[in-house]
């Protein structure tokens, strides 16, 4: 398959991205472009199946998680826990709704619908692989 | 890829054994999709833009997922689509390293008990953490 979004430092160990996503076709679609790109990938469909990747001690480097899901927390709670629980780990969240301003005090936001290389970009630029790449929050 | 046997959909609940499976088959060399339960197996083969050809599911918690229920769903709208239903992790391993003898690279990546392992590891990990 080609690499639509090759990454800059291609030679280097892939980083980890924990996708926490409940629609099974976003899920998808993010997960196997970011894989294109270089990552390794784990896939959640909940904030609770995140939880459980993290309690495994799995490695992960940045979890993109969505906001509103089903479940016993949403994206946003996953996103202060990993804040508490494990400091060196980057979030970003993601809705087609705005979050309450405590949740993006917490983590990088990027809203639905969106481009897929622009998810890449954020994605790159909060691992700190990227710093020129004038992209917010 | 030379397989005609190239998408693989792997339908697990446990996210551990699932990402494992998947990954081990992408080491194959497959395109693998990862379903949680039947809803999304059946969103997924409904979805005109890709075309699993073979759906690897556990039927080891029939309360959490009907994995019987989607084989019969499958057989009657999606025909063409194989089906392998497995009930431990161990047989899901070798089902997997299977696949992998007739997939794209033709060779297993490693030995299916190694993914038995590194499961029950993961498992092992996020039970003692909980």
């Amino acid at each position: 398959m080609s690499n639509p979004h090759p990454l800059p430092h291609a030679d280097r160990t892939p980083r980890t991205i924990l996708v926490v996503e409940d629609e099974i076709l976003i899920r998808m679609l993010i997960s196997d472009e970011l894989r294109d790109a270089g990552f390794e990938v784990i896939e959640a469909a909940s904030a609770d199946d995140a939880l459980g990747v993290l309690a495994s001690g799995h490695p992960i480097d940045l979890v993109f998680t969505d906001v509103r899901m089903p479940g016993s927390i949403d994206g946003a709670e996953l996103a202060s826990r990993i804040k508490k629980n494990h400091a060196e780990m980057q979030v970003i969240l993601t809705s087609g709704h705005l979050p309450a301003h405590e949740a993006l005090s917490i983590a990088p936001f990027i809203a639905k619908p969106y481009s897929i290389a622009k998810a890449i970009a954020l994605i790159d630029a909060t691992l700190g692989s990227i710093s020129d790449l004038g992209l917010s929050a | 890829m030379t397989s005609s046997k190239s998408c693989i959909l792997v339908v697990d609940a446990d996210i551990l054994v699932r990402h494992a499976l998947a990954e081990y088959l992408r080491d194959c060399g497959y395109r693998v999709i990862e379903a949680v339960n039947a809803d999304e197996a059946m969103a997924v083969l409904m979805e005109p833009t890709v075309t699993p050809h073979v759906v690897l599911a556990d039927v080891t918690d029939p309360e959490i997922f009907d994995g019987f229920g989607l084989a019969r769903w499958i057989r009657a709208n999606r025909t063409g689509v194989e089906v392998i239903l497995v009930g431990s992790i161990r047989k899901a391993a070798a089902e997997a390293a299977e696949l992998c003898e007739e997939g794209p690279h033709l060779s297993k990546p490693y030995e299916p008990a190694v993914v038995v392992d590194r499961i029950k590891k993961l498992l092992a990990a996020a039970a003692r953490a909980q």
